[in-house]
Parts: structure tokens; C-alpha cells; sequence
């Protein structure tokens, strides 16, 4: 089937199988291989993506239920060296360690951030609850968060390292 | 996927249950996918069809009449509740159970609809449709039925649906004074996790109801709770409604003295 989808601001249009999920075809087909598969059934976050300005897990979508959709994927972040607030905060406390659940842990805290200018630890704790993380124990990604939003500053609430 | 399937999006609902007549046996609605994508790709359902019910007219309304109450379209999702002020404030029962329903991102793609139609038994909407009274709005090629959620489901991943039918909206009834009341669900990770046991506790006008998942073949609703009963005799009283049973998640009596648990908790914090 013949869809026609913006991905981080680029209109494609592509002939897809029906069976195909939005994750494979934006690996397999559009080559951004940033947004990952880790369980493939919704459990773990890796391949979340904004799916019409909301994040959603893109292994449970078939890319034909995104002809017309707007899709942001992590690669819309950085446009060549230069990254993000929220990714220079990551890498600046240590929010990244294999770095496979990043992307994904990314679009959650862009989405979050995006509703809420200055969240709390459960707010942060809340968006993040569906991006398993196997390496940091999440600290450092929830100090990552206060960092970039100016709150660890205001309250002293995390000191870790 | 792991095996190739047809996708249909038909834009009228006399197209759709034409559909679903003749695929009543190699095919399935997709709403949010989110029961029915990990489904096909455990090789529960072999499908050749899938029928996305998205792209008919009105699918994701969300309407609030004082006539009616709270109307849900079948693409109605978690979060869109969740977001909606009309539905926080009248119907903050419906909202708590929404809350515990998976990760923020499935909630952005779960529907309400297709959690009930899925008919399990830890489904989280089903105890706060059961407590508020809603109705099904179901839907076929030869016209309509309406049914109280309470007759709704017919046991583990069954509803009194038949082939050709879908549930069209979702009716949850205006109350004078919104229900007060919780959900306590107990699970293994305090993220996103299926229930282990849930229960919610309301109070309306008075009236006292309970609604138990995962602790019987379907959602159970506990009705007959009087005024007057003490707290032993209410936990009695909804033990003896359901029907736990031991599998991977949890032994039977854990669940049994968990719902005892969560029972007495609500009798003191809603008042
Ligand atoms: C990681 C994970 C965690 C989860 N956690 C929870 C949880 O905590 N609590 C919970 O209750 N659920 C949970 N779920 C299950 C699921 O997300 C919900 O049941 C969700 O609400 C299903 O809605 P959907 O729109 O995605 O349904 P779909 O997957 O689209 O459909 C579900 C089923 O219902 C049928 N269907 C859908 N819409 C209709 C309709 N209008 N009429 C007739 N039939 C219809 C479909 O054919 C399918 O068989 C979880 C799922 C995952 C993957
Ligand atoms: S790959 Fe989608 S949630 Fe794990
Ligand atoms: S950094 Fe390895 S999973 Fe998060």
C-alpha cells in the first residue's frame, strides 16, 4: 500500500507492506536506524517516537496507519554535532551508558517537557515509566531531566557523583 | 510482523460491519493495537484481516452532554480521558483507573474500547465502567443494541459480541454528585505493569460499589454492600463475588487476602 508520511519534517512517500510496523520501516525502509527494537510488544520503550506530537510506541503501529501522520524520531534532535538541551544534559550526567534505550528515553522526556516546563521527580519518574533502562537505575536520567529544567539548582534536590 | 496480513480502513460503519461479517474467521478491529499487535506477533491470532477502525467518522469523539453524560467513540483513547478537563471533573473515578493503565506511551495509543472489547480480566477501565453504571453501544450491519457493561462480558477474552458486531461508543451516565472514589491496584513494578489484583471502591449518592479485576474470568462488580455492614462483612461479601485463581502472577490466596487488603483500605479512605 502507497502511504505518504512526514518524518522529522522530510514528506515521504513509500509502498509498504501491510504487515510492516512503523519500527521496521522507519529502520528498514527510511534508514534511521536510531529509533530501536528491544521487545517489539510495548514493553520496553526503546522504539517511542512522536507519532502526531505524541509519543507512542512505534513496534505496536503498521506503518500504513501512518499515511498522512507526522512521525519525529530521534534523528529530528540533533542536526549534525549539535544536539539538544535535553541530550546535552544526558551526556553531561552520565544519562548514558550502552545508549539503547536513549533515543526513546529522549522522545518520553521531549514529550513531558513539552506539557510541563518544570516537572516533579514523580511527573519525570511518570513519563519515563514505559523506558526500561538496564544500565543507569534511572538517577542519573531523572538528574538529567532537573538539570536541563533548572530544578536541581533551585531545590539542591539530587547530588549523585 | 511475523506473518503478512491485509490491512482495511473502511471510512463508513456499514462498510465496517460488512467487514467484519465476512472475516468473522480470519480477521480482527484494530483500534490503538496495543492488545492486538503483540497478539499477532506472539502467534495468538492468525489473521489474514485486520480491520482498523480508526478512520470511521466520529471515531475519536470525546462528547459531555448534562442529557447524556460522557459518550466515548471507539477511538477514544487513555490519555485522551485523562486530558479531558470535563471527564477529571466529573468522573474522576473513570480517570484514576485510566491513570494505572500501562505507560504513558500506551496510553497515548491504548482505547478505551478496545481495553473492554479485549475482555480481559485485569482490563483497569471495566471496574470503573462497571461502578458508574456505562453502557455498551454495539453496533452491526442490521442496526443497534445497548447493553449495561455489567452484562457485557462473557469470560476470559469473551463478550456477549457476535460476529459482524463492534462496540460503536461508550455510555457512562451523568450523576448529580460525581462518585468518590479509588482504584488500588497491586503489581509487580510500580511503572506500568498488568494488575496482579485491582480493586476500586466508590461512593455515590450514598451508595457503596466494588469492582474487582484480575481476580475472576471477567471484571466483577459488587452491588449489594449495605449501609450498615461492617468492614468484615463487606470484605465477605466481595470475596465471595470473585474467584481468584493461582497463575504466573500470583497465588490465589495472595489475591484473596490482597482484595481483603485493598477493601478495608477503601471502607476508611472513602467516606
Ligand atoms: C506493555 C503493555 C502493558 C499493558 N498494561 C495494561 C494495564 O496495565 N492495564 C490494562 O487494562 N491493559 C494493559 N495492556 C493492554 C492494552 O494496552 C489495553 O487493553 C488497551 O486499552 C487496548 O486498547 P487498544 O485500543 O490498543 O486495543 P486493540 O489492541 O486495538 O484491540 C484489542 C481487542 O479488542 C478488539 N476491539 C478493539 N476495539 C473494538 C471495538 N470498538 N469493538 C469491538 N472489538 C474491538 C480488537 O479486535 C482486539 O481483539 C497493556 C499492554 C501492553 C502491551
Ligand atoms: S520495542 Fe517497542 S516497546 Fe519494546
Ligand atoms: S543506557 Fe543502557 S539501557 Fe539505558
Amino acid at each position: 500500500m502507497k502511504i505518504k508520511v512526514t518524518v522529522n519534517g522530510q514528506l515521504y512517500e513509500r509502498d509498504v507492506l501491510e504487515h510492516k510496523t512503523l519500527l521496521r520501516f522507519l529502520r528498514e525502509d527510511l534508514g534511521l536506524t536510531g529509533t530501536k527494537e528491544g521487545c517489539g510488544m510495548g514493553e520496553c520503550g526503546a522504539c517511542t517516537v512522536f507519532f502526531n506530537g505524541k509519543v507512542m510506541n512505534s513496534c505496536m503501529i503498521l506503518a500504513v496507519e501512518a499515511d498522512g501522520a507526522t512521525i519525529d524520531t530521534i534523528e529530528g534532535e540533533s542536526r549534525g554535532p549539535s544536539l539538544t538541551d535535553i541530550q546535552k544534559a544526558m551526556e553531561k550526567n552520565n544519562s548514558v551508558q550502552c545508549g539503547f534505550c536513549t533515543p526513546g528515553m529522549v522522545m518520553s522526556i521531549k514529550e513531558l517537557l513539552q506539557n510541563k516546563a518544570k516537572p516533579s521527580i514523580p511527573e519525570i519518574k511518570e513519563a519515563i515509566e514505559g523506558n526500561f533502562c538496564r544500565c543507569t537505575g534511572y538517577v542519573q536520567i531523572i538528574e538529567a531531566v532537573l538539570d536541563v529544567t533548572g530544578r536541581s539548582k533551585e531545590k539542591g534536590e539530587l547530588k549523585h557523583v | 510482523m511475523v506473518y503478512e496480513f491485509r490491512y482495511l480502513a473502511p471510512k463508513s460503519k456499514a462498510k465496517l460491519c460488512a467487514m467484519l461479517l465476512e472475516h468473522a474467521q480470519d480477521g480482527k478491529l484494530l483500534a490503538g493495537g496495543t492488545d492486538l499487535l503483540p497478539n499477532i506477533r506472539n502467534g495468538v491470532f492468525r489473521l489474514k484481516y485486520v480491520i482498523d477502525l480508526k478512520q470511521l467518522p466520529g471515531a475519536a469523539s470525546l462528547k459531555y452532554s448534562q442529557q447524556d453524560g460522557l459518550i466515548l467513540g471507539p477511538a477514544v483513547t487513555i490519555n485522551d480521558v485523562l486530558r479531558n478537563r470535563t471527564a477529571r471533573r466529573l468522573y474522576p473515578v473513570l480517570c484514576d483507573c485510566a491513570h494505572e493503565l500501562a505507560s504513558h506511551q500506551i496510553r497515548n495509543r491504548a482505547t478505551v474500547a478496545g481495553n473492554v472489547a479485549n475482555a480481559s480480566p485485569c482490563s483497569d477501565m471495566a471496574p470503573a465502567l462497571l461502578c458508574l453504571g456505562a453502557t455498551a453501544v454495539i453496533r452491526s450491519a442490521t442496526g443497534q443494541r445497548t447493553i449495561p457493561f455489567t452484562q457485557f462480558f462473557a469470560g476470559v477474552k469473551k463478550t456477549v459480541m457476535l460476529p459482524g458486531e463492534f462496540l460503536e461508543h461508550i455510555i457512562i451516565p451523568p450523576a448529580a454528585s460525581p462518585a468518590a472514589g479509588r482504584y488500588l491496584k497491586l503489581k509487580r513494578i510500580a511503572g506500568h505493569d498488568l494488575g496482579i489484583v485491582g480493586v476500586l471502591g466508590t461512593l455515590q449518592d450514598g451508595k457503596r460499589r466494588f469492582a474487582v479485576s484480575s481476580a475472576a474470568p471477567t471484571p466483577v462488580l459488587v452491588e449489594n454492600v449495605a449501609a450498615g455492614d461492617d468492614e468484615s462483612t463487606v470484605v465477605k461479601k466481595v470475596l465471595a463475588a470473585v474467584s481468584p485463581i493461582s497463575d504466573v502472577r500470583s497465588s490465589k490466596e495472595y489475591r484473596e487476602h490482597m482484595i481483603g487488603v485493598f477493601v478495608q483500605r477503601l471502607l476508611q479512605e472513602v467516606q
